[in-house]
């Protein structure tokens, strides 16, 4: 099983760096990540996202449409790729401790 | 070696004498171990020195099935033609290893054969085999029943679907501040039907935008179909020739249900391929209609004079990635050149180039392999190279899976570039006409629903409507009127009271209620007069309610001034 080593603290992750248990997820995850994804700082606008990913995976068990994650958070589609370069299924996913995503992504 | 096989492996057997074709057979038969494809992999040149890696040592891990099972030669002289059977699972396992995990089915080994050895087409029946016994990367199942069960790849529910397009709609309508760009859903005999693919409007609809504005500005007749909408398909990936005729069918389905006159399939390789020229085969069915790239769509639209661009909007340093299923499996290398010397002011080629390009190396499924991203992204070194020597700031694809394989490299190799697709860039060099006197044609692009049980009514408030260019539909009852606006919101309703199974009092309770609808602009046109049908007192009714008053209330019969004048107010003022 790949690790992801930062700061001391090593992640057990699958092979394309997403966390590989994401129940054991908690916010020093996503700290721990945010420079792996290109997010330098995160912010109260990270946050509001973040926390919106991980409380609809814990519900519905997949990631949301990214309509739904503007429309909940009130962010525009380009501003969620400002805060995530690396955008929402692939950055944004990852710092929320969910799985990687299903299909051509 | 025991002579018993696993189950699996018997059934894998027996599938293997149904599976092999001519073509197949060719391509096994061909090879004479020349060598000249190994230097033509990029596993091959990103792995020196690591034998497993090379084509047509790939290649002899099914030729040896196909001797063993087939061939005369090998019946005859095993231990001669390096004939050999499988019989565990484990020895699926390692087939699987090399079919899934060491080859994109680029073909660029293929198009460097001198025997014309034509590698995919036995990889990806290698592939089917082993899918067709379970054994598989799981990415691949998952996605496979998704495109089964649900009918797209990223199981995208229709609602979902339906509701991203009226977001980027309106997001396209404020961004240009024109109310008649339009995302119409379903329309009949269209000369457009467009497909996209579902990473579109799962993480990033903003492709989708970026094709409604160009299709409304050239003035394009298209449609989205609600059903039948994905164009990718995990058939080609996976060798399951059933699931590739079956997702092929939904689209070809949704073209023939619209009539529409040509399906246009967003910038994706293997669902260009697949769609246009794989799937027909695989469903077994003819297609009547045209299909096309949007590649050659939005080319077409420029020399055409439909739409302008400005390429001086597009300064950075561009590069072209040819993706595999475009350039070398359909010959469309030419067309996306032409097309960014249009949009682009620095267009700079990679090399080698077109047919002969390196995969981006997260084709043939690559990408929902997960087990296999560490070896695919040490395998991308020579991808990374080619990248880096064109000094580019931009490299433009016309394939979304190539978009994450190279993203992916590009991220990896610390390369400082961005990637796009060409629909990213010709819409961003998009000059916006001046918008043509709306004082003729003041309600130009409203969608206006017109529920009256009467049919001459209906043609009547239709035209009237129509004349003021906008979209009209029609509905004869409350039920099919409900289901309309929730199909497709229109930007009015205009509404009978006194209709069959349900009233229009009824339903506009029902609008009110629904928070979705509580904003729907009604206009109420009703033979209004208690004597005619005591029943309906529908001022009573708001008042008993407690709802708020119709945003306009007109007695039959309509005189078309106050009617325009009445819609018109209301529609304005929202605006």
């Amino acid at each position: 099983m790949p690790i992801f080593e930062v700061a001391g603290k090593q992640y057990e992750v699958d092979e394309d760096g997403f966390l590989e248990n994401p129940e054991i997820w908690n916010q020093d995850v996503a700290c721990d990540f945010a420079s792996s994804e290109g997010v330098t700082e995160l912010t109260e606008s990270h946050w509001k996202v973040i926390n919106y990913l991980r409380s609809y995976y814990l519900q519905f068990g997949i990631a949301p449409m990214i309509r739904k994650l503007c429309k909940e958070t009130g962010f525009k589609l380009n501003e969620i790729y400002v805060m995530f370069p690396s955008g929402p299924a692939k950055g944004a996913c990852k710092l929320a401790g969910l799985p990687k995503p299903t299909g051509c992504v | 070696m025991s002579e018993t096989r696993s189950y699996k492996a018997q059934k894998l057997v027996e599938r293997l004498q149904v599976k092999v074709n001519r073509q197949i057979m060719l391509s096994l038969e061909a090879c004479v171990h020349c060598g000249l494809c190994t230097d033509q992999c990029h596993y091959v040149l990103s792995n020196p020195g690591d034998v497993t890696y090379a084509p047509a040592y790939k290649a002899d891990r099914i030729r040896k099935l196909f001797k063993a099972h087939i061939d005369w030669t090998g019946k005859t002289l095993p231990w001669w033609v390096g004939a050999k059977s499988v019989y565990t699972d484990q020895e699926l396992e390692d087939l699987k290893d090399t079919v899934f995990g060491k080859c994109t089915n680029c073909r660029r080994c293929s198009l460097n054969c001198p025997m014309g050895v034509d590698m995919a087409v036995f990889n990806r029946m290698a592939r089917g085999l082993l899918v067709h016994v379970g054994v598989m990367p799981e990415g691949v199942a998952v996605v496979a029943k998704d495109q089964w069960e649900i009918g797209n790849q990223m199981g995208v529910l229709k609602e979902d679907y339906l509701e991203t397009l009226t977001w980027m709609e309106e997001e396209l309508q404020s961004e240009y501040n024109d109310h008649s760009i339009r995302i119409p859903i379903d329309k009949m005999d269209a000369d457009v039907v467009y497909s996209i693919n579902p990473r579109e409007a799962k993480y990033d609809p903003r492709t989708i935008a970026e094709a409604a504005a160009i299709f409304h500005f050239a003035g394009e007749n298209w449609t989205m179909p609600s059903q039948g909408w994905d164009m990718t398909n995990f058939g080609l990936f996976n060798g399951d020739d059933e699931l590739g005729g079956a997702v092929g069918g939904r689209l070809y389905d949704a073209v023939e249900r619209l009539r529409g006159k040509k399906l246009v399939i967003s910038e994706c390789g293997h669902g260009f391929r697949s769609t246009r020229c794989e799937a027909p085969n695989w469903g077994k069915r003819d297609v009547a209609f045209p299909m096309e790239s949007a590649v050659i769509t939005m080319l077409g639209y420029i020399k055409q004079g439909r739409i302008q661009v400005d390429k001086s909007k597009n300064s950075e340093p561009v590069t072209y990635h040819d993706s595999c299923n475009n350039a070398r499996s359909c010959g469309m290398t030419e067309e996306p050149r032409e097309l960014l010397n249009l949009v682009c002011s620095d267009f700079r080629e990679m090399h080698p180039n077109r047919a002969e390009n390196f995969c981006c190396t997260g084709g043939g499924g690559a990408m929902s392999m997960t087990e296999y991203a560490p070896r695919r992204l040490k395998s991308a070194r020579i991808k990374a190279d080619q990248l880096k020597a064109t000094g580019a700031k931009i490299v433009v694809t016309s394939c979304h899976n190539c978009v994450d394989g190279l993203f992916d490299l590009i991220k990896h190799y610390k390369l400082d570039m961005q990637v796009k697709l060409l629909v990213n860039l010709v819409a961003s060099a998009l000059v916006v006409p001046e918008r043509p006197s709306r004082k003729m044609r003041p309600l130009e692009g409203y969608k206006i629903l017109v529920i009256d049980d009467e049919p001459d009514i209906r043609v009547y408030l239709g035209k009237i409507f129509k004349d003021q260019g906008c979209l009209v539909t029609e509905a004869p009852d409350a039920n099919q009127g409900m289901r309309a606006i929730k199909a497709d919101r229109p930007d009015l309703v205009t509404l009978d009271l006194i209709l069959p199974y349900m009233t229009g009092e009824k339903l506009y309770w029902e609008l009110r209620k629904d928070q979705k609808t509580a904003d729907l602009p009604v206009v109420i046109v009703s033979g209004y007069a208690a004597v005619d049908s005591p029943r309906i007192d529908f001022f009573g009714f708001l008042a008993e309610k407690r709802l708020p008053q119709p945003n306009g209330f007109l007695e039959k019969p309509v005189d078309p001034e106050k009617l325009i004048e009445t819609v018109r107010a209301v529609l304005l003022e929202k605006a």
